[in-house]
């Protein structure tokens, strides 16, 4: 429990934990202190001054937002003093702002409006003065406006606190301004596109690059989400209008640092509507895809699923919302009666792992241990795991990694290790557990003996003594070492495994796993009938009598289909996914399925009709008993468990296809090899 | 006959931008001639000594023969064969050249304790530094003193931070000292940015083991055993010597693992500055160290709790550092009884601007500023009077004749506006405009801004807005009640020391010379005429006899005139350069 202490802040008594500053102490008493500058979930940084508070007992006002609370102190909020200071340094940036709040994209959620109107001021009473800097528009995702800059830096702290550092203070006095190395445009500077700083930036310095002109804030509906793209689900927060997605941002609260979204997340939305986009049923005619009609393609599909019966296989994605994965487990089942169902998941784990590892949360482990993975915001492999690490290892958490295979040059995650052991996994992570057994931890006598002959290096020690001094160590794993690392959280800590897809681990729980044919032995065995659903990497159609591909976009291999559905996007569909951490997130219908296309339960669903067998939609209760289910872990020898050797880039870019050929970021790949060609 | 020579040399930087080391070699090679054919070659020594503090009359060269020694100023390698042949050679001393009243009154009237080896000693050879006491202190501190007992002598000698803020060094090493880490950090501030100022340079390049025996006296009493001494890239000299010195350290056991024989280690490195006046400020200082951007960060701990890399960190001025040897030696009350009842020990100060002695001097703390200006100054130059005297370079103020008896300490100076700072002082007389003065400050300050804050990024830059203004002759009524407002404001809401003290040079002119400022706003005249934009030369025509000088010395072609017949300026045309005046030798030239 954290120790509160007792203040008082403009009159009312407020309880506050020890350590917290006064701007979130003040909020606690539903106080707001103006700041700029100040990012929740960050260090105070004191440049904008607008946070000056009076304290009872000091000569001069103290800033807010980097005075920790003290018992019984006694602070004053809206002091004339106080305000007119504000006044002051507002009319000071007010003098080299735009102020074309008429027309500016933020108007509404401008910080600096909302204070400009709360202090009364309509101009600036100094000489106004441009600054005549250029803009970056270079890129499709983030315009760069340093016009409107007030130079809080809270873009060059989330950039450098994530690990991306593009971002700095350049020049001196009145020139100080904020860009890249040598100031060159953002696609020059090694900048990930991951948006965080539109997030961070209280004014129109770094919007988006199509926002302008897209719907005022205060015309958005704002629905809470999660992003399906890769194994990260992070939370989104989705702004629409008409029927339309305007743009995408963080799912933490705004005014704070607390989340990170990639590129992907952010910007691959535009996929929805793109030129693969499938609005209507296909089927093949003359050897052609030609659109029909809902009730022709599903009639065709389920007389093809009644012939081909226990000889049909399912081959689905693992970024699939649970309510869809555990129709589609049913519907395999129990209405076309075949044991052959199973998802991509089994191309990088097995079940166990993701049904066996804990549940946990980054931000509150003072010990993040990575094992055998590389998550890379540059290459886009994980990349939130990589940033969400990168930002606790800056609040003052350590980190160990244990690494076979590090490439520096990409993964560069190593570089914020607070222990970095090269090497082989299986023996370091015995080492590890032995030094930490020589240390007086206790274990199962199984683990003593297989343990006995590992070898301790210095940084292996070093490492032992890093979880022994831990609170709450926290160990991600690759699947393939899961049960390996699993031995350390037997003596200590929590274990995870990571998955590559969203929702790896709820299908793990649904249980969408192969009780015949594995993925890949429906792939090449020559199924009777296969059935894929979502955009499976696979490009050439496997040896099969009749094939459906049910998703949105007209993939490689739908083209090759006999019958194409078009399915919802999850923009489009409410549903939920268990994420890789163990949370349970909800994802939202924001906008209206685009053309006929429907959610895959209902595709389902409707078949079963056809098929004489009808299902009905998972309820909630039902969804919430299929993601039951405790990790048991037990002592189990060290190996490294085999066939799950995939390369994650290759197969998080094979499952997005789709959405990467969507217009902006067709153009981040094409920066990409250029870059590539250019080094 | 043997006699015993020695030639002392100035090299520093005053001495060496006056052709010191050509001087030295001069020297050198007569010596070096001469003793083909001569036996004095063996006994004599060409010496670099350190800054001996009077540069107007560099290069000064010591010529000491049989302990007997003669100073000569303003010496040029073309003159060092004539004092070779006369006074080396044939004893005869070149007596025109002699240093005259003016150097001993100079030197007489100051307390050297800082500067008592510059320019006395050679401090590119530790031996030098061992022979006048060095290192006697740090061993006393190594062999006989426990941490508590050095926090306790310095704390009662009363010296207090020479970086300007005069926070008391004993309490900031009892902090130190007090606080338990795996890591402590013992930094020297040499980032020494005021125009003009140049004490803590001569200091390093003078005596640069003082400093560094400070430091370690300093890492005993505080248990740390990492060290910095932050220099500006642009003091290549300073830091070229302080490098000699750590390393002939290094080689003797001062420095490195057990120093002095005993299980104590302190390892110092220098850091060289890229030049920022910010990084003087303590938590930028240590910043640019870390590889940041040197920008200060907001105070939530004092650095002796958490400061370079978040472990404790003592950090003190080159001064402060320079004099804890001499106090460990002679004891707190010595240094105490020098100074005054608030601060202890003696202030290194750069006097410049219109005084007749100009350069470095160091003084006991409680002297008049009247004592400094005109006893050892030697008064203003030329006929002029004393307007006011500026210390504290950018951060401080003006100071005008009716506080000329105030006794120089940290709060005293405060007191009438103006602060003790580093060490800056510039004496102003009547040509000297105050608006002006307060620009150039206001400009140096502006362009110094980290830019972090909004008051002192945007604040400054509207306060020299303004002063431009009235120095163009645009002022405007109400001008002079912005400026103190803003000037309060920044001053108030300021993040650091540099912008919080920023308005100073402007709020002291406005509090003493008001007046100069309301003739620029509303007769638009500059009374120390200035300003150019509000000045107009034009010529007494009784008194031009039309000797033409003007004429052909003006660069834009604005004087008429006949030859023998008197001049006009034509005032469309003239460019104001002042050329002209300078030209008159009559007088016959008036600017108002």
């Amino acid at each position: 429990m954290e120790k509160l202490v007792e203040l008082q802040i403009d009159g009312k008594e407020v309880n506050a934990p020890l350590g917290m500053n006064l701007i979130d102490a003040a909020e606690l008493a539903g106080i707001h202190i103006p700041h700029l500058c100040y990012l929740k979930g960050m260090r105070g940084f004191g440049a904008c001054r607008l946070c000056l508070v009076e304290v009872e007992g000091m000569k001069d006002p103290v800033i807010g937002c980097n005075t920790k609370v003290k018992e019984g102190m006694v602070v004053q909020t809206q002091t004339e003093r106080v305000r007119d200071i504000r006044r002051f340094v507002l009319d000071l940036i007010l003098a080299i702002h735009p102020l074309d709040c008429l027309t500016c994209t933020k108007a509404g959620v401008c910080n600096l409006q909302q204070y400009a109107y709360e202090y009364e001021l309509k101009d600036t009473s100094f000489t106004r003065k441009k600054m005549g800097y250029p803009i970056d528009q270079l890129n499709p995702f983030i315009r760069r406006d340093p016009l409107y800059c007030i130079l809080c830096g809270r873009c060059i702290r989330v950039c450098k606190e994530q690990g991306t550092k593009v971002l700095d203070f350049i020049g001196r006095g009145i020139n100080a301004e904020i860009g890249t190395a040598y100031n060159k445009p953002l696609r020059e500077s090694g900048c990930t596109f991951c948006g965080s700083c539109i997030d961070a930036c209280p004014v129109n310095a770094l919007p988006e690059a199509d926002r302008w002109r897209k719907g005022r804030e205060w015309e958005y509906i704002k629905t809470k989400s999660a992003c399906l793209f890769c194994g990260s689900g992070c939370d989104i927060l989705i702004s629409t209008k008409d029927n339309s997605i305007q743009k995408i941002n963080t799912g933490a609260e705004p005014g704070s640092a607390k989340k990170y979204i990639c590129a992907y997340g952010r910007f691959g939305y535009d996929f929805i509507d793109s030129e693969k986009r499938i609005a209507a049923p296909l089927k093949r005619l003359n050897g052609e895809l030609k659109e029909t009609t809902w009730k022709d393609a599903l009639n065709i599909v389920a007389a093809k699923l009644k012939e081909a019966g226990g000889n049909t296989g399912f081959m689905s994605v693992a970024g699939m919302l649970n309510e869809d994965a555990l129709t589609l487990k049913r519907f395999a089942k129990n209405v076309v009666k075949t044991k052959h169902f199973d998802t991509t998941m089994s191309l990088y784990s097995d079940v166990r792992s993701l049904k066996d590892s804990h549940s946990s949360l980054i931000t509150t482990s003072d010990l993040i241990v990575l094992v055998g993975l590389n998550p890379s915001q540059w290459n886009r492999i994980l990349p939130a795991l990589n940033a969400s690490i990168r930002k606790r290892v800056h609040r003052g958490g350590k980190l160990i990694v244990i690494n076979s295979d590090i490439d520096a040059s990409e993964t560069r995650i190593q570089e914020v290790a607070t222990v970095s052991l090269e090497g082989d996994e299986i023996p370091i992570l015995k080492g590890i557990a032995k030094a930490l057994i020589e240390k007086g931890e206790k274990a199962d006598i199984q683990l003593k003996s297989a343990v006995s002959d590992a070898e301790i290096s210095k940084d292996i020690e070093m490492a032992a003594k890093l979880i022994l001094e831990a609170k709450n160590p926290l160990i991600f794993t690759s699947p393939s070492l899961f049960e390996a690392s699993a031995n350390i959280s037997l003596i200590k800590g929590k274990v995870i495994a990571v998955g590559l897809e969203s929702n790896a681990r709820g299908m793990a729980q649904i249980g969408l796993t192969t009780e015949g044919k594995t993925y890949k032995e429906m792939a090449s065995d020559g199924m009777k009938a296969l059935y894929v659903i979502g955009e499976v990497p696979l490009v050439k159609r496997p040896d099969t009598d009749f094939l459906v591909v049910q998703n949105s976009h007209l993939t490689e291999l739908a083209e090759q289909a006999d019958i194409v559905l078009p399915a919802t996007t999850f923009y489009e569909s409410d549903g939920t996914i268990l994420d890789y951490l163990g949370r349970f997130k909800k994802v939202s219908k924001v906008i209206e399925p685009l053309g006929a296309s429907k959610n895959h339960r209902d595709i389902f669903i409707t078949l079963s009709k056809i098929l004489k067998s009808p299902m009905k939609k998972p309820t909630e209760a039902e969804i919430e008993k299929a993601l039951k289910g405790k990790p048991k872990i037990t002592f189990r020898p060290f190996v490294r468990k085999t066939g799950f050797d995939i390369s994650p880039k290759e197969f998080i870019e094979a499952i997005n296809a789709s959405v990467l050929k969507s217009r902006r970021l067709s153009w981040l790949l094409e920066l990409k090899s250029s870059r590539a060609v250019a080094a | 006959m043997n006699k015993d020579i020695a030639i002392k040399v100035c090299a520093g930087t005053g001495g060496v931008a006056s052709g010191g080391e050509e001087v030295l070699s001069a020297f050198r090679n007569s010596i070096s001639s001469a003793g083909l054919e001569a036996t004095i070659y063996e006994k004599c020594s060409a010496h670099r000594v350190g800054c001996r503090g009077f540069c107007a009359k560099d290069v000064l060269v010591d010529v000491i023969i049989n302990g007997e020694k003669t100073t000569y100023k303003h010496i040029k390698p073309d003159m060092v064969a004539r004092i070779f042949d006369e006074h080396i050679m044939k004893g005869n001393p070149v007596t025109e050249w002699i240093v005259g009243e003016a150097y001993f009154n100079f030197h007489n009237k100051q307390t050297k304790v800082v500067l008592s080896h510059c320019g006395e000693i050679d401090p590119e050879d530790i031996n030098a530094y061992i022979a006048v006491g060095g290192y006697k202190a740090a061993k006393k501190a190594f062999a006989s003193m426990s941490p508590e007992e050095i926090v306790d002598v310095v704390k009662s000698s009363n010296l207090r931070g020479r970086g300007g803020a005069g926070f008391p060094t004993g309490i900031k090493w009892e902090l130190g000292l007090r606080i338990e880490s795996d890591i402590k950090y013992v930094i020297c501030n040499g980032d020494e940015g005021d125009p003009g100022a140049f004490m803590d340079r001569s200091v390093m390049e003078g005596d640069p083991h003082a400093v560094i025996e400070g430091m370690i006296i300093c890492a005993k009493a505080t248990g740390s055993h990492h060290g910095y001494i932050y220099v500006r890239a642009e003091y290549p000299l300073a830091v070229k010597r302080l490098q000699m010195a750590i390393d002939q350290c290094k080689q003797s056991g001062f420095l490195g693992n057990n120093i002095f024989g005993t299980d104590f280690g302190f390892d110092l490195k220098i850091f060289q500055g890229a030049g920022a006046f910010v990084c003087g400020e303590a938590t930028a200082l240590m910043r640019s160290i870390e590889g940041k951007r040197g920008m200060p960060t907001p105070k939530l701990w004092r650095s002796a709790e958490k400061g370079l890399w978040d472990k404790p960190t003592v950090l003190n001025n080159v001064e402060t550092f320079a004099n804890i040897p001499r106090i460990i030696m002679n004891g707190a009350n010595w240094y105490r009884n020098l100074g005054t009842d608030r601060s202890g020990g003696t202030k290194v100060f750069s006097l410049s601007g219109k005084v007749k002695n100009t350069g470095l001097i160091e003084v006991p703390l409680g002297v008049t500023l009247r004592d400094i200006i005109f006893d050892i100054g030697g008064g203003i130059e030329g006929e002029k009077s004393f307007k006011a005297l500026q210390t504290g370079g950018p951060s401080g103020g003006c100071i005008p004749a009716e506080f000329l008896d105030t006794e120089v300490d940290y709060e005293s100076l405060a007191q009438v506006g103006s602060i003790m700072g580093s060490g800056g002082m510039v004496v102003l007389d009547e040509t000297s405009c105050m608006v002006n003065t307060a620009k150039f400050f206001l400009e140096f300050t502006q362009a110094e801004s980290c830019g972090k804050c909004t008051p002192c990024r945007i604040g400054t830059k509207r306060m020299l807005e303004i002063l431009e203004r009235i120095t163009s002759g645009n002022g405007k009524e109400g001008d002079i009640e912005l400026l103190e407002e803003l000037g309060h404001h920044i001053r108030a809401t300021s993040l650091c020391g540099l912008g919080m003290t920023a308005p100073n040079p402007v709020l002291s002119t406005l509090r003493y010379f008001r007046n100069e400022y309301e003739s620029h706003i509303r007769d638009k005249k500059c009374p120390a005429a200035v300003c150019k934009d509000l000045i107009t030369y034009s010529v007494l025509e009784e008194i031009c006899n039309g000797c033409g000088a003007c004429k052909r010395a003006c660069p834009a072609d604005a004087v008429r005139g006949k030859r023998k017949s008197p001049h006009r300026i034509d005032p469309e045309i003239c460019i104001k350069c002042g050329t002209c005046f300078d030209a008159c030798k009559f007088k016959a030239i008036i600017k108002i």
